[in-house]
């Protein structure tokens, strides 16, 4: 069921150590454009550096991460930020002093300068715009609630609502449904199923349930290396991936 | 603009307006001179604010951009003086009893007032400029950012100290001329120097209220909390850092032109640790996330110890008071003084909420229902 998209982002031969620890291994991903990929794996498997890297947290020792067909590994975060990538962190990070709408004006990162932003006042600009993205995680009567005061649930769908507001073109989430209750994490898979085709998304997860319910693609990592890409069906069956997974009780059990 | 906003704007506006009217009561020169250099400080706690509170960078350094403005004004007046003790040339007296025989080049452009108005303001903001630029382009931050300005200013210090045929060392720039603008004569024991000084500071709360409530204001707040997390949305945080600790350092400069008006010579100590520690006091005190609170904590902890150090029960004890007050409320009160505030006003008003509060919930809840009919 892999439909063919347009390439958007590459990894090649990408390769991180730290202090002699290969955490990602000459790994070859590609993403095409409007896919909703996801990036599963055991523990270690190097998931979350894997992101790490695109969004430029950690710089890569070799190899090379393009994204619209320009080298980026070499970019500062703020600078591979402004490319179009968004990322939305395993801890949700989000702004507690301030108030949700406050943290929606800021994940609305369109105009990043200092001093354009100087004279923008009152949250007035995009004022629409932001409440339809409150709308859509769920959270239009907390706007002025203070971001220390939400649920966990909250606070991830918040951190998700801010990648949202930033409308980057390549959203990268880091077990968004983590902490989640069940009906939480079945709202947001819906949520993930309406930002297919919109944006390109890179979904690490460990919820398997969650990840038949939005996946296409899904890519299997294990040491740092791809190892094996496929439909859930062709994944599951996979008997190198049913070794990688050995004493997890399977895929299923991640 | 919401409710809450007008308010603060009208809470702000009646101190400032009150201050403006001490005059009107108070006629006695030495008290206004002695309430012009509490303003001053006033002026120095919202600069600290700004960046302390809003952006998280603590300067332990905030007094040497006070000093540079101090400094900057004070070459400006000593041109003015018509000489006594002088050379040839009309050389600064100092210079004279230095043996320096010609102006330095650096001193020349000070004969003009717009040059040395604006180099009060630029000289500190492009000094922050560069050190924060440095600083936060490498990622320097916290208690290391701290020490880093502390440093700096032990630095400053000594070079004005060291290049006294420049600076007049030890003993500063003394025996100005009085600042005089626009027909106005600025006697620092006088009304009219105490409405300079009100109404600079109207106008740095006012353009310090206008950085924080602007967009760039709240990515610093969330600068504060969570450095890194603004990265990734495309913001420069170094960039931003840098602009609000240079213009933290513009504002300190205009406290420092003010301050060699109110004291009449400009000293090395103005670049001290002790006053710059002082600082950090009065914005604790007043409450560091509020540029008026920390505003009002300078004038009180420097009212309080002008008072204290002036009574004669307290003539031999009243720093040990003063610290006793100091560590009472970082414990029990982290915010400060302002903070204390709001805690009681949201205690206090009905439904927890000031009125405007809840009109803007009404108005949210209003559109909130439209938008599900819809």
């Amino acid at each position: 069921m892999t439909t063919a998209h347009e390439g958007l982002l590459s990894l090649r031969e990408a390769t991180v150590s730290f202090h002699g620890f290969v955490a990602v291994d000459h790994l070859d991903l590609d993403v095409g454009a409007g896919e909703l990929r996801c990036l599963i794996g055991p523990n270690g498997a190097g998931k979350t550096t894997t992101l790490d890297l695109i969004c430029g947290k950690s710089k890569i020792t070799s190899g090379e991460i393009s994204f619209k067909g320009a080298p980026i590994h070499m970019l500062n975060e703020f600078q591979i930020a402004r490319t179009g990538i968004g990322r939305k962190f395993q801890v949700p990070s989000v702004f507690r002093q301030l108030s949700v709408r406050e943290n929606l004006c800021i994940g609305r990162s369109r105009n990043p300068g200092v001093l354009h932003n100087l004279f923008q006042f009152g949250l007035s600009t995009d004022r629409e715009w932001l409440e339809e993205i409150a709308v859509l995680v769920g959270l239009q009567d907390e706007m002025e609630t203070l971001a220390a005061h939400l649920s966990h649930g909250q606070t991830q769908w918040l951190e998700i609502a801010l990648i949202l507001a930033q409308n980057p073109a390549l959203i990268l989430m880091d077990e968004p449904t983590a902490g989640m209750t069940a009906h939480e994490t079945t709202k947001t898979a819906m949520l993930f199923n309406r930002l297919r085709g919109k944006h390109t998304l890179i979904v690490v997860e460990h919820d398997m349930g969650f990840v038949r319910d939005i996946a296409e693609t899904i890519s299997v990592m294990h040491q740092g290396k791809l190892l094996a890409q496929g439909s859930t069906e062709e994944v599951s069956h996979d008997p190198r991936v049913r070794e990688a997974y050995l004493g997890s009780g399977g895929i299923g059990h991640a | 603009m919401s409710g809450k906003v007008s308010l603060q704007i009208l809470l702000y506006g009646v101190v400032c307006l009150a201050i403006l009217l001490v005059p009107m009561v108070i006629d006695d020169a030495f008290l206004l001179n002695k309430y012009s250099r509490y303003l001053v400080f006033g002026i120095l706690a919202i600069a600290l604010a700004l960046s302390w509170g809003y952006a998280g960078i603590l300067n332990l350094g905030q007094a040497t951009t006070f000093g540079l403005g101090s400094y900057c004004m004070a070459m400006y007046l000593k041109l003015k003086t018509v000489p006594i003790h002088t050379g040839s040339d009309g050389l600064p007296d100092f210079m004279v009893w230095n043996n320096v025989t010609e102006l330095p080049w650096i001193w020349e452009p000070f004969y003009s007032t717009p040059f040395a108005l604006a180099a009060g303001i630029l000289v500190p903001a492009l000094f922050a400029g560069l050190l924060g630029w440095f600083m936060f382009g490498g990622r320097v931050t916290g208690v290391y950012a701290a020490i880093i300005t502390l440093a700096a200013m032990v630095v400053v210090n000594l070079i004005i100290i060291d290049q006294q045929s420049y600076t007049g060392g030890f003993n500063g720039i003394t025996d100005l001329a009085q600042f005089q603008l626009f027909g106005f004569e600025f006697d620092a024991y006088s009304a009219t120097t105490y409405y300079l000084v009100a109404i600079c500071l109207t106008f740095a709360l006012f353009l310090s209220l206008a950085v924080t409530r602007s967009k760039t204001g709240l990515i610093l707040q969330a600068v504060r909390d969570q450095e890194e997390r603004v990265r990734f949305f495309g913001y420069d945080v170094a960039v931003y850092k840098t602009f609000v600790f240079a213009f933290s350092a513009a504002i300190a400069g205009l406290a420092g032109m003010l301050y060699t008006i109110v004291m009449e010579f400009a000293s090395p100590t103005f670049l001290g640790v002790p006053l710059s520690l002082s600082i950090v006091i009065w914005v604790a005190v007043g409450g560091r996330q509020s540029l008026l609170g920390a505003m009002l904590g300078a004038l009180l902890v420097t009212g309080v110890q002008g008072a204290l150090s002036e009574s004669e029960t307290f003539l031999d004890t009243w720093t040990l008071v003063m610290g006793g007050l100091f560590v009472l409320i970082v414990l029990f009160l982290p915010n400060g003084l302002a903070g204390a505030f709001e805690t009681i006003v949201r205690r206090f008003m009905p439904a927890a909420k000031t009125p405007t509060e809840q009109a803007d919930e009404e108005h949210a809840k209003g559109t909130a229902q439209l938008g599900g009919a819809a």
